[in-house]
């Protein structure tokens, strides 16, 4: 309280009019120049204020304020400067002055730091050309503000306008409930607009999504609209695929309120799509659809599989990437002649096009090319087909023609192709030769080459012909006479009949050939096949002849032999007393000559026998057969000494019965010509000669004279006095018959009295390796 | 000595001189009172069977063994022996063929119609005379004859 008296009261101060000594002139100059300073200082303000209040756009008003505050402050100071004229208050006069001082200060400080900024304000020009912008400004908003009277004017009209567009349309609020159903809505999905106002559309429709709705919805908030394809269900249960948009509608602050979507049905383009879909995808061909640029629109599956490339690699890419690279160059200049004039056609007509695999494998294919326009899209569509099969028939085509040329020129064919209802032939230049031409003929049919053939032929050419148009084959050979010399030649002809459409004959193609040489020989080879069955009956009956007679001399020869000899034996014994020693002797010679008779009988059937029967060839023990002839030998004449050195011998093929004869032979002649010998050697074994086996036999006996060696092998042929060494001299006929039946060879060699060596050989195939240590088998026989 | 006298052996020979060699080395051996010659084989056979001018012979009297030659007038050897071979009242008796040759295909064929010896006369009469002494030591002596239920026909 004090402090207020004190700052209010004049204390013991003296009023300010004593300072001018209440001189009324000084008092009322200060009075009234400091009520008109202060008046005029509190106006300012309040003429700022009004500013301020005007101008609320003004940057810095805050500065006119505290201009205001200052010049308020300082008003106060002049009215307080009246009142202390009277009124000693000078301590609020102070205190007043010193809230100017801070006024003051604070807005020179103030208004030094705001200078910079205001040398920055627009000037007036600019503030002109603002104002003009606002003007502008003003009358938009003005015929903005008209549009919309005219629009909520309209607002009824609009709504029925909706209404009668196709698309359905429905408007919801942001949380998916619906307060707009116009009537393509209702004719789309089926429920009343009283139905599906407030409900929430995607359960209503149970809305599949082609992505995730977060997705959508958040696409939607950033730029107010989303297009895509929705898949609803209807109110039957019918589902569709809708093309589906969706905008944003704001209000005035930009804060969204509601979603706008139009949906269009598009159940029945999304089938022909995947009709078409599925068709270029099932196509057998490579579907390729380019853009103007060349780039790859869609592939389909086999594409894929003939190119090796998957459809992501291709899309987008040029299609050059299927081309090989040395075509890449024509490549892009024919793409855009074609592009320019596209028609549908084959591309590279007559040329061999390559596509060129994932790899850079090139295969030929036939590609055709189609332009296709959807909408403004100027589109390539080419059919690429693999024809590597095709390629390598055709090529096996080529060789296979290539090979038949050559067999038929080799073959010297000439070739025909006849037009059955015209009776026209194509002929090689061959074919007309084979006639007697020297040129091709200007004319040709079946006719003319019938005329060719010799007439005693010509009705079995027609029956062939005939024949061949229901069996479908021609084959026929006849003599004809050739033109120009008329000579007589043999031909053969080979045709086949091809037939139209309609299963009737239309064509016959075939070869010709002269067959006369082949014919001769068939002919020369016939003659003599028939003087060889003519031979061979004579033969076969010479051979019946010589059975019979080797038959009849088997009993009826031997007969009186045995009765010579029989009734010589009765003779000499039931009637020894009326025979002188001399007629026994006489008897002997005859019973004697009756034997050796029947011994060369027997003989001489053997070699025949031999001669006529077949053999039997097999694998035979050799050892077992001289083994067995010689057991034989030794029981005849067991009496006599011989040492036998037998070696193993090789299994041999041979006809073992006949082997049988030829070792008993050498063996009993070995036995026969060592019948003087002591002791006697008889050895049999093998030696190597050339590769084959030669066997021998071998004895120390009498030996001959080498020069007789030539008839050792002679039937009747004997080296040796009857009555030095018995024999028929038939038994080495028998085997150089036999070892010449095998294929083999057989001789001997000998000394006189140096005994002999006989070698054989079984032909050089049948030999067997010889065992390779041949060890000696001794047979002593004491 | 009648038709149904019992006939040991039943000798089938054409030639004379054959007949009478054998015939001389059967006596030889004292059989020759018991042979029967024939001269061929339709004789044989008529013999065998009991028929023509032996139809007074039966068949209860079979010889004992029969000596056949292979070549014989009319009807040779081997029909004979097959006529015997495929006959039950004839098949039992044994049946040797003596003859001159031992061609294979007379060997064969005579085994195949079941003969029950095939013999070759030896050139040299001394070996003949053997064999024939030899052969009828054996088929009359030595050998069973067969009973007479294996002359049925069952």
């Amino acid at each position: 309280m004090d402090f207020l008296r004190q700052l209010f009261g004049s204390g013991d101060f003296q009023p300010h009019g004593y300072c001018y000594l209440w001189n009324p002139g000084l008092v009322w100059l200060h009075v009234i120049s400091d009520a008109l300073i202060a008046l005029a200082y509190f106006t300012i303000p309040i003429t700022l204020v009004w500013f301020i209040r005007k101008r609320r756009d003004l940057p810095f008003s805050w500065m006119f304020a505290l201009f205001g505050v200052f010049i308020v402050a300082c008003g106060a100071t002049h009215l307080m400067e009246i009142w202390n004229l009277w009124h000693a208050s000078y301590w609020l006069a102070g205190a007043i002055k010193a809230v100017t001082a801070a006024a003051s200060v604070g807005t020179a400080i103030l208004l030094v730091t705001l200078v910079p900024k205001l040398l920055d304000l627009p000037t007036h020009a600019q503030w002109i050309q603002a104002s003009a912008t606002l003007h502008q400004e003003a009358r938009e908003r003005q015929e903005l503000e008209l549009n919309l009277s005219l629009s909520e004017a309209n607002y009824r009209e609009h709504s029925e306008l909706l209404d009668l567009t196709y698309d359905a349309i429905c408007v919801r609020h942001m949380n998916n409930k619906i307060y707009y159903w116009n009537r393509g809505a209702e004719r789309l999905y089926g429920w009343t607009k009283e139905e599906a106002c407030g409900k929430t559309t995607h359960t209503l429709f149970q809305t599949r999504f082609p992505k995730p709705l977060a997705e959508i919805d958040a696409e939607l908030q950033e730029k107010g609209f989303w297009e895509g394809e929705l898949i609803h269900t209807l109110r039957d249960g019918r589902v569709v695929t809708v093309s589906s948009r969706w905008s944003l509608r704001t209000d005035a602050s930009g804060k969204p309120v509601a979603i706008l979507e139009s949906n269009r049905d598009i159940t029945q383009r999304k089938r022909e799509e995947e009709k078409f879909r599925k068709l270029v995808e099932s196509a057998p061909d490579a579907i390729v659809i380019v853009n103007h640029a060349g780039e790859i629109q869609l592939v389909n599956a086999q594409t894929e599989k003939i190119f090796g490339y998957s459809r992501e690699e291709l899309i987008g890419k040029k299609v050059e990437v299927l081309i090989p690279q040395r075509y890449l160059a024509d490549h892009v200049s024919h793409r855009s002649t074609y592009a320019e004039a596209p028609r549908p056609r084959e591309m590279g007509a007559g040329l061999e096009l390559y596509g060129r695999r994932k790899g850079g494998a090139e295969f030929p294919v036939e590609v055709s090319l189609t332009p296709l326009e959807i909408g403004e899209d100027a589109l390539i569509s080419s059919a690429i087909r693999d024809i590597t099969d095709r390629h390598r028939a055709a090529e096996a085509l080529k060789a296979s023609e290539e090979r038949l040329q050559m067999a038929v020129e080799a073959a010297q064919f000439g070739v025909w192709d006849l037009d059955l209802a015209s009776d026209r032939a194509f002929r090689s230049l061959r074919h007309d030769q084979i006639f007697g031409y020297d040129s091709l003929q200007p004319q040709w049919g079946a006719e003319i080459a019938e005329s060719h053939v010799v007439p005693e032929d010509r009705e079995r050419f027609r029956l062939s012909f005939a024949e061949a148009v229901k069996t479908n084959g021609f084959s026929v050979e006849c003599r004809i006479h050739r033109a120009g010399d008329g000579s007589l030649r043999w031909i053969s002809a080979l045709g086949r009949v091809y037939r139209n459409l309609k299963g009737k004959p239309a064509r016959m193609m075939g070869v010709v050939a002269d067959i006369t040489e082949r014919k001769n020989a068939e002919q020369q080879l016939e003659r003599h096949r028939q003087h060889l069955a003519r031979s061979n009956a004579e033969l076969a009956a010479v051979n019946k002849e010589l059975e019979a007679f080797s038959y009849s001399v088997s009993h009826d020869l031997r007969a009186p032999l045995r009765h010579i000899d029989g009734f010589a034996r009765i003779l000499k014994e039931e009637h020894a007393a009326g025979l002188s020693e001399e007629g026994h002797r006489y008897l002997d010679r005859v019973m004697q000559a009756a034997t050796q008779m029947g011994h060369l009988v027997d003989d001489l059937l053997n070699l025949a026998r031999i001669g006529r029967r077949e053999m039997e060839v097999k694998k035979a023990n050799l050892d077992e057969i001289v083994r067995h002839a010689m057991e034989n030998l030794i029981k005849v004449d067991g009496e006599r000494k011989i040492e036998w050195h037998i070696e193993p011998l090789p299994e041999t093929e041979c006809d073992p019965g006949l082997l049988k004869l030829v070792f008993s032979n050498l063996l009993s002649n070995a036995v026969k010509f060592t019948r003087d010998r002591q002791p006697a050697v008889i050895e049999v074994g093998t030696r190597k000669s050339r590769g084959a086996t030669v066997f021998f036999v071998r004895d120390n006996g009498v030996g001959f004279d080498p020069q007789y060696a030539d008839k050792l092998f002679g039937v009747f042929q004997r080296l040796h006095r009857q009555d030095e060494f018995e024999g028929t001299g038939i038994g080495l006929a028998t085997v150089q018959r036999i070892i010449h039946r095998h294929g083999g060879e057989v001789w001997a060699e000998s000394q006189p009295e140096k005994g002999t060596t006989f070698f054989f050989t079984l032909g050089p195939q049948a030999a067997s390796p010889v065992p390779a240590e041949p060890a000696g088998v001794q047979h002593d026989r004491k | 000595m009648t038709e149904n006298d019992v006939i040991e052996i039943l000798l089938v020979e054409d030639n004379p001189s054959d007949a009478e060699l054998t015939l001389h080395a059967f006596s030889k051996s004292k059989l020759a009172n018991q042979v029967r010659l024939v001269r061929d084989g339709e004789e044989a056979l008529n013999f065998l069977f009991c028929r023509g001018p032996f139809a007074e012979r039966s068949f209860d009297h079979p010889p004992t063994l029969i000596l056949l030659d292979l070549k014989l007038p009319k009807v040779n050897g081997l029909q004979v022996l097959e006529a015997v071979k495929s006959d039950p009242r004839t098949k039992a008796i044994p049946v040797i063929i003596l003859t001159s040759s031992k061609e294979e295909q007379d060997l064969v064929a005579s085994y195949k119609f079941g003969v029950n010896s095939y013999i070759q006369k030896p050139v040299d009469f001394s070996a003949f005379q053997d064999v024939v002494k030899q052969l009828g030591m054996y088929w009359l002596l030595v050998n069973c004859k067969p009973p007479k239920t294996a002359f049925s026909a069952a």
